[in-house]
C-alpha cells in the first residue's frame, strides 16, 4: 500500500468515525487509514470491549488523533455523538446473533438505521461506507455461474435458516432506503470470506463439523477468501474515493483456491483431522431433505440446512473483483499465497495455545 | 379460534411464536415491540397479521384474547396490568414479575376480572417433567416430600456474558436481583411445586465467583446456594453456579418410600427405590437396574423424536397449549397461583439475603426486545 496524501475528497485531517473498530476488520481498517496519513480517526466500540490493540496504538503517543468512543449503537444519543463532525462514517460493527436472528437483527439493522438517523441529520458527511457480506447474495439464478455485483438478493432471507443472512439482506435493505431517501452519501461493500489472524475459522464454504466429523463440502468450488488486509484496504478505497455514491463492490482476492486445496493445505500446515467428501448431488440431497424434515417435524429439527443455504454456499461459483479493481483501483495488498501462509501460521499458534 | 398477541420482540419471542403456531385453534392476530423494526422483522418471518410499536394501540385495535409478554422483567408488571385491564387473558415470560407484591397485585387483577395469567416456568412441562410429576401423585416418593435438590447452572461465556460483564449499564445489572433475577426462577420453580407451606424459610450463602473477581466484577453474584425448609420438615437446596462442571440443570427429589432423579439436560429421569437389597446384591443389582432405566430413558427419547415432539421447547408448547385449553374451558391454569407467589416470595427472600437488590424504586417501564 503507497501512503495517500489525501484528495480534496477526504482531506487528511478529515475526521473519520470507524464502528466495530476493535474488531478483525476494524482493526486492519484503523491500521489502513494510520499509514496513510488519515490520522483523526474516532473508533467506536461497545462499552465492553476492552480495545486492548487501540489502547496500545494510542499509548505509543505516535497517533495523538486516534481516539476511542464508547457507546452503543443502539443508543441514538450515542450514535449522535459519535458522527458530530464527521466526514466519513466507516460502519462495520454488526451482529452475527448467533443461532437467533432478533439478536443479529438488533446489532445490525436497528444499529444502522440509528447510525443512519444520526448521520442524516449531521452536515458535512461525505461518505457511509456500509460492510456487508456475500450472504446477501441468493446466488440461485439458473445458469449463472460468475457471482458479479448485479447478482439476485436473497428475496426471502427468513428461509434460509441464517441470522446472519437475514440481517445483513436487511441491513442492506435499509441502507440503500435510507441513502435515496435521507440522501446519505453511501457505497456498499460485500466482502466473501474474510480471513486472518483474528478469524481462524474454517469457512462453512469449505465444509461443516456439525455431525462430529467434518464434512466436506465445498469441494472444487473456489472459495471467496478476502484476507483481512485486502479486505481492509478495500474497505479505506470505498471510504476516500470520490464519485462513487450508490455503488456496490463485492471483495474477493485474486488466485482463489479451491475447497479441496484450502482443507488440504490446512491438513499439511495445521493440523490432521478426519474429513468425508460428500459430493455435490450428496450435499443438495441432505440439504433437501433436510429442509422437509423440519417443515414435516414442525421444526424439531431448526431448518439451518436447505436448498437456499446450499445454493448459497456449496453451489459451484465463480467470482469477480473486475469491478472493485476497476473503479476503486483496488489492488490485493498480501498476495493469496502469503495470505494463505500468515493464516496457517496463525492457525497452528492458537492450536498450540 | 383464540386470538393471540405478543409484546416483545426479542430472541425468546420467536419460541414463542413458533411453539403458538403449532397448537391449534388459535391465531397470532399482532405482535408489538417499542422498536418498530423489531416488530416489523417478527411480522415478516411468521404469518403474524400485524405489527405494532405501542402496546396499548395493538391491544385495543387487535383484541387479543390472550397477551404474551416477552419483554425483559422490568415491564413485565406494567404490561401484564396493561393487557389484563384491557381484557386480555396473560401469559408472562419468566420471571413472573420482579417482587412478591407486583405478581400478587397482578394475580388479584386477574382474579377480579375473571381473566387468567401464568408463568413462563416452561421447564415444569417438559416430558420428563410431567412424567416426574406422576410419579410423585402416584405416592412413588411414599407419604411426603423429604428434600428436594435442584441445580440451576448457567455458563457465563459468549457474548450475552461478555456484554453483560463489560456493560456496567446493561439491563440486567438494572433488575433489582441482577443476573440472579433473570435466571433462577426455573429452578427456584422446581422445588416451590412440591412445598406445602405459604411461607418456608430461606437461608442463603452467596458470592461473586474467583474467576469473575478476576475479571474485576464486583456487583454480579454468580454463586449460589439457598437452604429451603418448612414447618413439616421437608427441606430443598438450591444451587445457582457459574463455574460447576457440568453445568447442571437437574432436580432430585425425595421421599420417605423412593426418590426421583430428572437430569433437564439430557431429558432423562431415574427412579430410586428406598428399600436396599441384601448383602452383596446391593452392590450388583442396583447398577444393572439403573442400567435397564437408562435404556428405558433413551428408548423414550428416541419414540418422542420419532414422534415429532421432541423440539427444544416443547415444555413451553405443552405449557402454552394447556394454558389455552383452561382459558377455553374455564379450568384452572396449569401453574397454580400459589406456586407462582411462592417462588415469587422465595426470591424476594434470596435477594433480600443477596443484598443484590439496592431498594426498591420501580425502573422505568418499557417495552421492548429481549435480547
Amino acid at each position: 500500500m503507497i501512503p495517500d496524501s489525501g484528495s480534496e475528497f477526504i482531506r487528511q485531517d478529515d475526521l473519520i468515525l470507524v464502528t466495530g473498530a476493535a474488531g478483525f476488520v476494524g482493526l486492519r481498517v484503523i491500521h489502513n487509514l494510520l499509514e496513510r496519513g488519515y490520522h483523526r480517526i474516532r473508533c467506536f466500540v461497545r462499552p465492553s470491549s476492552s480495545a486492548s490493540e487501540i489502547v496500545s496504538l494510542i499509548g505509543t503517543g505516535q497517533f495523538p488523533g486516534l481516539h476511542i468512543y464508547r457507546g452503543n449503537l443502539l443508543s441514538h444519543e450515542d450514535c449522535r455523538r459519535a458522527v458530530q463532525d464527521v466526514a466519513v462514517v466507516i460502519h462495520l460493527a454488526a451482529g452475527r446473533g448467533e443461532k437467533s436472528v432478533p439478536d443479529a437483527f438488533l446489532n445490525s439493522v436497528v444499529t444502522t438505521r440509528n447510525l443512519l438517523d444520526a448521520c442524516a441529520d449531521q452536515q458535512g458527511i461525505r461518505r457511509v461506507v456500509h460492510v456487508s457480506s456475500f450472504a446477501v447474495y441468493s446466488n440461485a439464478e439458473p445458469g449463472q455461474r460468475l457471482l458479479c455485483e448485479s447478482g439476485e438478493i436473497e428475496k426471502h432471507p427468513e428461509l434460509r435458516g441464517e441470522a446472519y443472512c437475514f440481517a445483513k439482506t436487511k441491513q442492506e435493505e435499509i441502507a440503500r432506503k435510507m441513502q435515496v431517501e435521507r440522501k446519505i452519501p453511501s457505497v456498499i461493500l460485500r466482502p466473501g470470506v474474510v480471513y486472518g489472524p483474528g478469524n481462524l475459522a474454517i469457512s462453512g464454504r469449505v465444509g461443516i463439523d456439525t455431525f462430529g466429523v467434518f464434512l466436506h463440502m465445498g469441494g472444487s468450488n473456489r472459495i471467496p477468501l478476502s484476507y483481512v488486509d485486502n479486505c481492509a484496504e478495500a474497505v479505506v478505497l470505498a471510504a476516500l474515493t470520490p464519485g462513487i455514491d450508490g455503488e456496490i463492490f463485492n471483495v474477493v482476492d485474486d488466485d482463489l483456491p479451491t475447497s479441496r486445496e484450502f482443507l488440504r493445505n490446512y491438513k499439511r500446515n495445521v493440523k490432521r483431522f478426519r474429513s468425508i467428501r460428500i459430493p455435490k448431488a450428496g450435499s443438495y440431497l441432505l440439504c433437501w431433505l433436510w429442509e422437509r424434515y423440519s417443515t414435516w417435524s414442525e421444526g424439531q429439527l431448526p431448518p439451518v440446512f436447505n436448498r437456499r443455504r446450499w445454493n448459497s454456499l456449496w453451489r459451484k461459483t465463480t467470482y469477480s473483483n473486475q469491478k472493485i479493481a476497476q473503479v476503486l483501483g483496488w489492488k490485493q495488498v498480501v498476495p493469496t499465497k502469503a495470505a494463505m501462509d500468515h493464516y496457517f501460521e496463525a492457525c497452528r499458534a492458537a492450536d498450540h495455545a | 379460534m383464540l386470538k393471540v398477541a405478543i409484546i416483545g420482540c426479542g430472541k425468546i419471542a420467536d419460541s414463542h411464536v413458533e411453539q403458538i403456531l403449532r397448537i391449534k385453534g388459535c391465531e397470532i392476530v399482532a405482535v408489538c415491540d417499542r422498536e418498530p423494526l423489531m416488530a416489523q422483522q417478527c411480522y415478516e418471518r411468521y404469518p403474524v397479521k400485524a405489527f405494532y410499536s405501542d402496546a396499548l394501540t395493538m391491544l385495543r385495535e387487535a383484541r387479543p384474547d390472550v397477551v404474551h409478554i416477552t419483554t425483559p422483567p422490568e415491564s413485565h408488571f406494567a404490561l401484564a396490568k396493561m393487557a389484563l385491564e384491557e381484557g386480555s387473558h396473560v401469559y408472562v415470560e419468566k420471571p413472573f414479575t420482579l417482587y412478591e407484591r407486583d405478581a400478587r397485585a397482578l394475580i388479584d387483577l386477574a382474579e377480579s376480572l375473571g381473566l387468567k395469567v401464568t408463568a413462563g416456568h416452561d421447564d415444569q412441562f417438559t416430558h420428563v417433567a410431567r412424567e416426574m410429576r406422576r410419579l410423585v401423585h402416584e405416592g412413588f416418593l411414599g407419604t411426603r416430600v423429604v428434600h428436594m435438590e435442584s441445580y440451576y447452572c448457567y455458563e457465563l461465556r459468549g457474548a450475552y456474558a461478555n456484554a453483560l460483564l463489560g456493560d456496567k449499564n446493561h439491563w440486567v445489572r438494572r433488575l433489582p436481583g441482577k443476573l440472579l433475577q433473570n435466571v433462577i426462577s426455573h429452578g427456584v420453580a422446581r422445588i416451590a411445586e412440591f412445598l406445602t407451606s405459604e411461607s418456608p424459610k430461606v437461608m442463603v450463602q452467596a458470592s461473586i465467583s474467583p474467576e469473575l473477581q478476576r475479571r474485576g466484577e464486583a456487583e454480579i453474584v454468580d454463586e449460589l446456594r439457598v437452604i429451603i425448609s418448612e414447618e413439616s420438615g421437608t427441606t430443598a437446596y438450591f444451587t445457582f453456579s457459574s463455574q460447576l462442571r457440568p453445568s447442571l440443570h437437574s432436580f432430585h427429589i425425595y421421599g420417605d418410600k423412593g426418590g426421583v432423579l430428572l437430569d433437564h439436560d439430557q431429558s432423562t429421569l431415574v427412579k430410586l427405590r428406598g428399600a436396599r437389597f441384601k448383602s452383596y446384591a446391593e452392590k450388583f443389582l442396583p447398577p444393572l437396574i439403573l442400567a435397564k432405566q437408562y435404556s428405558g430413558n433413551f428408548l423414550r427419547n428416541v419414540t418422542v423424536f420419532l414422534k415429532r415432539n421432541f423440539h427444544m421447547k416443547s415444555g413451553m408448547k405443552y405449557l402454552i397449549e394447556s394454558f389455552y385449553r383452561s382459558i377455553e374451558l374455564g379450568i384452572p391454569p396449569p401453574i397454580p397461583y400459589r406456586e407462582i407467589l411462592l417462588v415469587a416470595r422465595i426470591m424476594d427472600a434470596i435477594f433480600e439475603q443477596t443484598g443484590t437488590r439496592p431498594g426498591e424504586e420501580r425502573l422505568n417501564v418499557f417495552a421492548n426486545s429481549r435480547s
